[in-house]
Parts: structure tokens; C-alpha cells; sequence
């Protein structure tokens, strides 16, 4: 109830302040101070509704379906604490909560702007009202009630010392096709509970707990990282339409420079946790699978970063004449950029993505989807619709072109390839909605070159001057940023990239980073609040290098390590020396691994999941300097029913099986009539079934059994050793027809003490510089930081 | 003046060319027709369910994961997939596989599973007891 209040408290108090804010700019006086109150109101619920949240988290209040669905009791605190994000309704409100407090920020930063904040806020606080709308107890609400629907609730996360209460029995259901047996929630069963005295937070004891994909560290550090970015983004779409609004276009570029540099160090930084997170922990093998949901952030961030280029030109050549080069484009790579936020927020929320993403969203509900639709709809239709109505006024205020030999155009070509790699990513990343879908290759075939040429523009427009600038003035200043580039790629194709569009990449990347450390160092001691830039570009140099090594030129095997066995693996000795539990009920399994008498160990982790009812993976990596050895878990066969030749097969009846030149056919079990009963009972009793195994032109007819004899488990194999087979019964379903055999070569001996083995499969990789992908990620913050931390000093009246 | 226009009238119509050309050379259709997909050759994403009670093969040595896919008209499928088993297959309500149909199997280079539980309630399908 309180969580209801709370939200929808927010939801009106941000609309009213939108209203009022706007009322304002439109000449009423008297409602600023009213707006500012409603802000604060609208921060203040959000606040407290996203702390009630919590509150129930932490306290286990497993009566509200959002808590129910995503926590349980034995989480620890952080992961715990990760659960208030891990559902839809729970990032939305995360997402509000960051726009509530950035919010309280900007509404600070504006008031102090000359006639910036009834304008700027008026925008934003229609933002934050389609959020909060999201979450209002209409739509996706997280403090709903878990019977506000009637609901099925898995009998263990039940208080059984309630089973007995006679009404109970009404609400049992099982799951006939995995038996597992679930007590329906609903109004009645609740009323029956009070009138017996019993509070439903007794009654339910536990919750389904959290995917054990996002149980681990990086949950609770990347997306409320990404969630800031995407709340930050509002703020210069908020500037730009502001702009548009007073049709003024000069204030707003240095007043939202600080803010877009903000919003894109965050965003990226998001992206790229993100993307650590899949390579570190999740064993995707890399850190970006071009996977839709992974672009539609990384989309947005190319476009803001476009529109910082080009804003910084108009910035430096506005005069009191002139609004400054390139005003139009501004505007509207701001408003794409929010409204591509959004596009991200709908790809991702509303399930059109559907089998095309490893991490969509399932459907949320047509309406949730409908209004998702109308989100993005009205920033649009708002942000464009003010562009086109100002359009020919802009036209005519808007300064000729510059000369092509300088930085102003340079910036700006920049800001287009930039902006043909966004359309590229654009366009395979929305393939889905059409019903298709792009190889990775599209991705990266078309992205390869606009990287050679961004690296290239990148070094040039910082060798070029202002305005204008000579063809041999350029030439002598890019000698050595030229030579050392050359120098560069030079042992990079010694080292072993050959393919031509990757040396021209290096090249690229090597010349924009020298051209960077060049001026970066110049101006290191005296003008270093300047440095950000060029800390930034040479952080991103060295993440195309790292890109193309990590890449193109990894290595990738599988193999089998038998435990104690060494083995050679891309010069590395490899043995595995068996697994230990860890505190979370997952298993190590320790890899040691040595070279020139030095050693390192690998602990892949690989657990069963019952939420996920199958094995769970995560690889371990050993980094080095120049590489990182990957090792990611296959599988571990403890070679006591089996062995690294065996294969398990699952056979119908009347249907037959290939393994290797044999053909294995089921024909029917052998079952005694009282078979069932004394297994009931838990007499002896065998089951045989017949099946008939044809090789090279021979069939024999065999009948593995499977039983209980004198109290003792009973596996008969059958050696059939012309077709150099064994043959044992696993598991059999009688009803369904089906049997599961262990089929192994002749030859295996099956003696557990004598030739026991442990063998651990995994996939060995190395990775070169994959480290130089972080480290650059880690370089490009820190330069946004330093520049976003001048232009707010620039920002100030 | 002029001549800037049409340099960069050319350049953005190579582009859009190259980006066209691509997009068509990469694309793959999602087909949940099976008998689509055996007829086409092409490589496509396959949607489908997982046949449970037909037999399955699963060869660690040499990592291939046989199984049987059915779609909405129930036709079947057999798909052989060089790898192991996913994460989630027991589970997954739809199974997309990515490859193509040759000799009467589909070779998928990937398996994606879908599950209902990973973010959102899980549906059961239930029967009074």
C-alpha cells in the first residue's frame, strides 16, 4: 500500500511540476516556486517508494510478487540488494530513482543559469512522469501484491508446517510434466489464511531466489551504472529542447556540455562492464557478441559522442554574430540520442527482440508495450516536431561551411562516420523487429572500416588548426605520430597481423594515439585541466588495438584434462588436479597450470541449478600481460560410471541410434509382472531391454538389465566384442517408452580402483591483449572526467 | 563548391551501397516452418521445441549434441549441433538453432535457448490433483 501511495505520489507530483514549470516559462510567475516544490515532492516519493522497495527486500516480505520473484533468503546482502533491479518494474524504478537525484542536481544547475530552469525542467519532468507512469500500480508495479492476480507459488518456498490446515488442500496443484507441486495464491486462500489467523508472510517462507546467471559480483555494479547513464541521457535532450523552446542556440552548448560528457563517460563505462561481465564471469569467450541488447546501449553512446564533437565546434565558433558551425546537427544528435535511449529501453522491454537476444525481456504485457510505444513515441513526435517547426529559422542563422582543411570539418566528418557506425549497429540490431536477423559479420565488416577511418579523422583533426589550415604545415607536424604509427603497425605485422584491413587498422589506431600522447604530453604540466580529450582518444586507441588483437588472433582449443595427467596446451603444461566445493554450493576445479618452471592456477566453476535446472558454467582467466589464458569448463566425468569414451544415448522404443558404425535399436522392455509392485516395495526386481545391435553386416540380440538383487543395485552391462561395444542400462521410463544407455568401446576396463579416471573437458584459449580493452576503457573515463570537469567550469555564466 | 557536394553525394551513396549489399549478404531468416527450412539450403535461424521424448545423443569426445526439434505444424527435425548441450536446454520453452539443412539433418553452429523463468514468472501449466 505504501509502496502504491508512494509511486503514484511521484507520478503526479512530477507531471504537476512538469505543468507548472511550463506555466512559468509561458510568463505565470507565481507557479515557479510551487513547480520546485512538486519536483522535490516527485524526488522525495521516488526516493522513499525505491527505500520501501528495499526495505521489503531485505526484510523478505515474500507477500509482494516482485520480492517473491526475484530474492530468496539465501542471497547475501549485495546480491540481495541486486534483486531490487533484477525484474522490469524494479529497473524501471531504479531508472526514476537516478532521474530523481540527478534531478535535484539539475534543477540546482539551472536555477543558477539565468531563464534555464523552468524550460530545462519542464522537459525533464515530463521524462521522469513516463517513467514513474511505468511503475504506477496500473502498469508494472513492484509493490504489487502476489495474489493481486491469482498465482502459483512452488510448494518449497511454502511453511510446511501449514500443509495440514484442511481448506489447503483445494489450492495443491502439480506439474504433471515435472512433478514439481505449487500452491495457488489467490484472494480466497488469503481470506481463508486470515480467518485461520495465519499472515500471508508466514505462510510464504521463501522466494524463487535470483538467476543464478546474474548471482555474482558484477550484477551489483553494472547495471545501476548503465541505469545512470541512461537517466543521464535525459538531460542534454532536456537542454536541446530547452533550446528549441526559447529558439536561442548558443546558451545551451556550454550549458550541456558537462552534462553529455557526464552522460556518455557513464553510459560507456556501463557498456563496458557489461561487457567484462559476459567475458569474465558468464563465459561468453569475449566481451562483445554484438548481441542486440549489448548494441541498442552501445547505439545511443556512439551518437552522443558524435554530438560532443560536433558541439565543441559550435562552441568555438560561435561570436556574437553567429550561433557557431553546425547548430543543426546538435540538435538533432542530441535528440536522437534520447530518443535512441528509449528504442534501446523498448527493443529490450517489450519482447519484440524475442528469440534473437540471449538476454531480452520476455513479454511484459501489451500494454506495458503499448505504452513503452507512446514513450517513444512522444519524445519523438515532441523533439522532431520542434526541430522541423524551427528548421527554416534555423537555416537562415546558420554560418557557411568552413574550409575542408580544417578542424571544424575534420570534427565533423568525424561525427558523421560516427554516425554511419550507429546506423550500421541501428540497422542489424532492429533486423529482428522485420523478422530477420544479421551475422555477426555484418556488424563487423561494416564497422571495420569506419574505425580505420575514425582513427585516422581522429589524428588529422587534431593536427589541423582552427579555421584554416596549409598542407605542409600538417605534413611537418604529423612526422612523428606518422613515424611512430608506421614503427607500430611494423611489429604488429611481425608479431602477426597480416590481413590488410587489420594493418590498415592498427595503423589507424597507432597514428591517432601518437598524434594524442604527442599534445597530450606538450600540455601535460601547464594546461592540464586541457588534457581530457586526448587522454580519452588515446584510451580509445588503445582499445581498437586491443580489439584487434583479442579478436582476430585468439586461440581456441578444446581438451580433455585426465586428473593428474599433464598436458601440453599452446606451450603451457596443464594438469587438473581435481575440484573443491565452495561456500555457495558450486565446484572449483583447479587447473594447475606452469611454463618455464612458473606457475599459475585456473578454478573454472561448473554447478548444478536448480532454478536453471541444468549445469551452470563460468570460466576462470589467468591474465597476464600480453594475454589472458581463458579457460572455460565443459564438462567432468569422475570416471566411476563412465569414461571419456563413453556416450549416453536415450532411445525410444522402436527407434534406433548411430553410434559410430553401430546401429542400436530398442525393441521392448523386458518386465516381469510384478516388476513395478516389488519396486514400490522395494523388493528385488529386474528390467531388461531388449535391444538389437547391428555391425559390419552382424546383428546381435542383448539385453542389458537393470534391477535390485539381494537388497544390492543391480547394472548388468553387456559386452558384445566383435562390435567393440559395452553396453549398460542407465535409467529407464517405463511409460514414456524411453531408455537412456551407457554405450562404451569393448576394451574399457571398468575396474574403479585400477584405471579410474577424472577427466575434466574444458576450452583453452589464449587471448592477446585483451587487457589492453580495459585498460583503454579505464583511460577513456578518466579523460572524459578531466574534460567534463573543465567545461563545467566553462559552463558557469 | 560544387564539387564538395558531389564528393560527398558519392561517398555516402558507396556507403549506403556497401551497407545494403551486406545486410543482404549476412542476413539470416528466422523460420518456424520446418519444411521451409528443409527446402531452402540456406542458412536461417530455426525455431522450434524440443522433441523430449525422442532419443537424443549427447558425445562429450567428441562434443556433437544430436536432438530433434519440432515446430507448430508439428514436422520434425533432426539437428545435429557441434558442441554441448546448453545451459537451460532441459528447460527452455524454444529452442532456436542457427545452421543449415543438408542430407536430411540441420548443422547447427548455434543453439540459443529461451526460457520463461530467466527474468519473468514462470508459467506453469498445471492440473488439479
Amino acid at each position: 500500500m505504501i509502496g502504491n501511495i508512494l509511486i503514484s505520489i511521484a507520478f503526479i507530483a512530477a507531471a504537476t511540476s512538469g505543468v507548472l514549470y511550463f506555466l512559468n516559462y509561458k510568463g505565470y510567475q507565481n507557479t515557479l516556486n510551487f513547480a520546485r516544490i512538486m519536483f522535490h515532492t516527485m524526488a522525495t516519493s521516488t526516493i522513499l517508494a525505491s527505500i520501501f522497495l528495499l526495505y521489503l527486500i531485505l526484510t523478505h516480505q515474500f507477500q509482494y510478487k516482485y520480492v517473491y520473484s526475484y530474492s530468496d533468503t539465501s542471497l547475501p546482502l549485495g546480491l540481495l540488494i541486486s534483486t531490487f533491479y533484477a525484474g522490469q518494474e524494479g529497473s524501471f524504478l531504479l531508472w526514476a530513482l537516478w532521474m530523481a537525484i540527478i534531478g535535484i542536481i539539475l534543477q540546482q544547475y539551472a536555477s543558477s543559469r539565468g531563464d534555464l530552469e523552468p524550460r530545462v525542467m519542464a522537459v525533464y519532468s515530463l521524462v521522469q512522469s513516463f517513467l514513474l507512469l511505468m511503475i504506477t500500480p496500473l502498469v508494472k508495479n513492484p509493490f504489487a501484491l502476489i495474489y493481486s492476480e491469482p498465482f502459483m507459488a512452488s510448494a518449497n518456498t511454502i511453511n510446511s508446517q501449514f500443509f495440514n490446515l484442511p481448506f489447503l488442500a483445494n489450492y495443491f496443484f502439480t506439474d504433471n510434466s515435472t512433478g514439481m507441486h505449487y500452491v495457488k495464491i489467490d484472494q480466497s486462500l488469503v481470506d481463508a489464511l486470515k480467518s485461520a489467523g495465519i499472515s500471508l508472510n508466514e505462510f510464504i517462507i521463501n522466494g524463487r531466489g535470483l538467476n543464478p546467471l546474474l548471482q555474482n559480483f558484477w550484477m551489483q555494479i553494472h547495471p545501476p551504472i548503465l541505469f545512470v547513464g541512461f537517466a543521464a541521457m535525459s538531460v542534454p535532450f532536456s537542454f536541446a529542447f530547452a533550446a528549441l523552446m526559447k529558439n536561442d542556440y548558443k546558451e545551451w552548448i556550454k550549458q550541456s556540455l558537462p552534462w553529455t560528457l557526464f552522460a556518455a563517460m557513464v553510459l560507456g563505462l556501463g557498456i563496458m562492464l557489461g561487457g567484462y561481465w559476459a567475458y569474465g564471469v558468464l563465459g561468453w569467450g569475449g566481451y562483445w557478441a554484438w548481441d542486440p541488447v549489448e548494441n541498442s546501449s552501445l547505439i545511443p553512446w556512439i551518437i552522443s559522442v558524435a554530438a560532443l564533437h560536433t558541439m565543441l565546434v559550435q562552441k568555438k565558433t560561435a561570436n556574437e554574430n553567429s550561433i557557431g558551425a553546425f547548430a543543426k546537427t546538435n540538435l538533432v544528435l542530441i535528440i536522437l540520442s534520447f530518443i535512441l535511449v528509449l528504442y534501446s529501453t523498448f527493443l529490450t522491454r517489450s519482447g519484440v527482440l524475442g528469440d534473437a537476444s540471449v538476454h531480452s525481456f520476455v513479454d511484459p504485457g501489451y500494454f506495458a508495450y503499448l505504452l513503452l510505444l507512446i514513450f517513444m513515441g512522444t519524445f519523438i513526435v515532441l523533439g522532431g516536431g520542434l526541430l522541423i517547426y524551427r528548421w527554416k529559422y534555423l537555416q537562415q542563422i546558420t554560418p557557411p561551411h568552413n574550409n575542408i582543411l580544417s578542424r571544424e570539418f575534420a570534427l565533423f566528418t568525424g561525427s558523421v562516420v560516427l554516425g554511419a557506425s550507429a546506423l550500421v549497429t541501428f540497422l542489424g540490431t532492429s533486423a529482428p523487429i522485420l523478422g530477420k536477423s544479421v551475422q555477426i559479420e555484418f556488424y563487423n565488416e561494416m564497422n571495420l572500416p569506419l574505425g580505420i577511418l575514425i582513427g585516422l579523422i581522429n589524428g588529422l583533426s587534431l593536427l589541423v588548426k582552427w579555421k584554416e589550415s596549409e598542407g605542409k604545415e600538417l605534413l611537418r607536424k604529423s612526422i612523428f605520430s606518422l613515424t611512430a604509427a608506421v614503427i607500430t603497425t611494423v611489429i604488429m605485422y611481425f608479431v602477426g597481423v597480416k590481413d590488410l584491413k587489420m594493418v590498415l587498422f592498427a595503423f589507424a589506431s597507432a597514428f591517432a594515439f601518437f598524434v594524442n600522447a604527442e599534445i597530450a604530453y606538450k600540455i601535460f604540466r601547464r594546461n592540464f585541466e586541457k588534457v581530457g580529450a586526448y587522454i580519452a582518444h588515446m584510451g580509445l586507441a588503445l582499445l581498437f588495438i586491443g580489439v584487434i588483437a583479442s579478436s582476430k588472433y585468439d586461440k581456441s582449443i578444446d581438451v580433455n584434462l585426465v586428473k593428474g595427467e599433464p598436458a601440453e596446451v599452446f606451450g603451457y603444461k596443464m594438469v587438473f588436479t581435481g575440484y573443491s566445493p565452495t561456500e555457495d554450493g558450486k565446484y572449483q576445479f583447479k587447473i594447475l597450470i606452469e611454463k618455464n618452471g612458473k606457475k599459475y592456477t585456473a578454478a573454472p566453476v561448473m554447478y548444478y541449478s536448480d532454478f536453471n535446472q541444468g549445469i551452470m558454467r563460468n570460466p576462470d582467466i589467468v591474465p597476464f600481460l600480453t594475454k589472458d589464458i581463458y579457460i572455460s569448463p565443459i564438462s567432468y566425468d569422475d570416471g566411476t560410471t563412465s569414461n571419456s569414451q563413453a556416450q549416453t544415448v536415450q532411445i525410444k522404443k522402436g527407434e534406433s541410434v548411430k553410434i559410430g558404425e553401430a546401429e542400436i535399436e530398442f525393441l521392448s522392455f523386458n518386465m516381469p509382472a510384478d516388476a513395478m509392485q516389488k519396486m514400490m516395495s522395494g523388493g528385488d526386481f529386474e528390467i531388461g531391454a531388449k535391444i538389437v545391435v547391428k555391425s559390419y553386416g552382424s546383428k546381435y540380440e542383448v539385453e542389458p538389465k537393470y534391477g535390485i538383487r539381494n537388497g544390492e543395485r543391480l547394472n548388468e552391462t553387456v559386452k558384445i566384442k566383435d562390435a567393440n561395444l559395452q553396453i549398460s542400462l542407465a535409467s529407464m521410463s517405463a511409460d514414456q517408452g524411453m531408455i537412456t544407455l551407457q554405450v562404451e568401446p569393448y576394451n574399457q576396463t571398468r575396474n574403479e580402483n585400477l584405471t579410474r579416471k577424472e577427466i575434466l573437458a574444458v576450452t583453452a584459449s589464449i587471448k592477446p591483449f585483451v587487457g589492453l580493452v580495459w585498460l583503454g576503457t579505464v583511460v577513456i573515463v578518466v579523460g572524459f572526467f578531466i574534460a567534463m570537469i573543465r567545461r563545467l567550469k566553462e559552463s558557469k555564466v | 563548391m560544387k564539387a564538395r557536394y558531389y564528393i560527398g553525394g558519392t561517398i555516402i551513396l558507396v556507403f549506403l551501397g556497401l551497407l545494403f549489399y551486406n545486410f543482404t549478404r549476412t542476413n539470416i531468416e528466422y523460420e518456424s516452418d520446418f519444411v521451409k527450412v528443409m527446402q531452402t539450403g540456406k542458412t536461417c535461424k530455426a525455431t522450434g521445441v524440443w522433441v523430449k521424448e525422442k532419443s537424443f545423443q549427447e558425445d562429450i569426445q567428441n562434443r556433437t549434441f544430436v536432438f530433434y526439434l519440432r515446430d507448430a505444424n508439428n514436422n520434425e527435425m533432426k539437428v545435429i549441433y557441434r558442441g554441448t548441450k546448453p545451459n537451460n536446454f532441459e528447460i527452455a520453452t524454444n529452442v532456436v538453432v542457427t545452421g543449415k539443412f543438408e542430407n536430411g539433418v540441420f548443422h547447427a553452429t548455434d543453439v540459443l535457448t529461451k526460457c520463461p523463468s530467466k527474468y519473468e514468472g514462470q508459467n506453469v501449466n498445471t492440473s488439479g490433483s
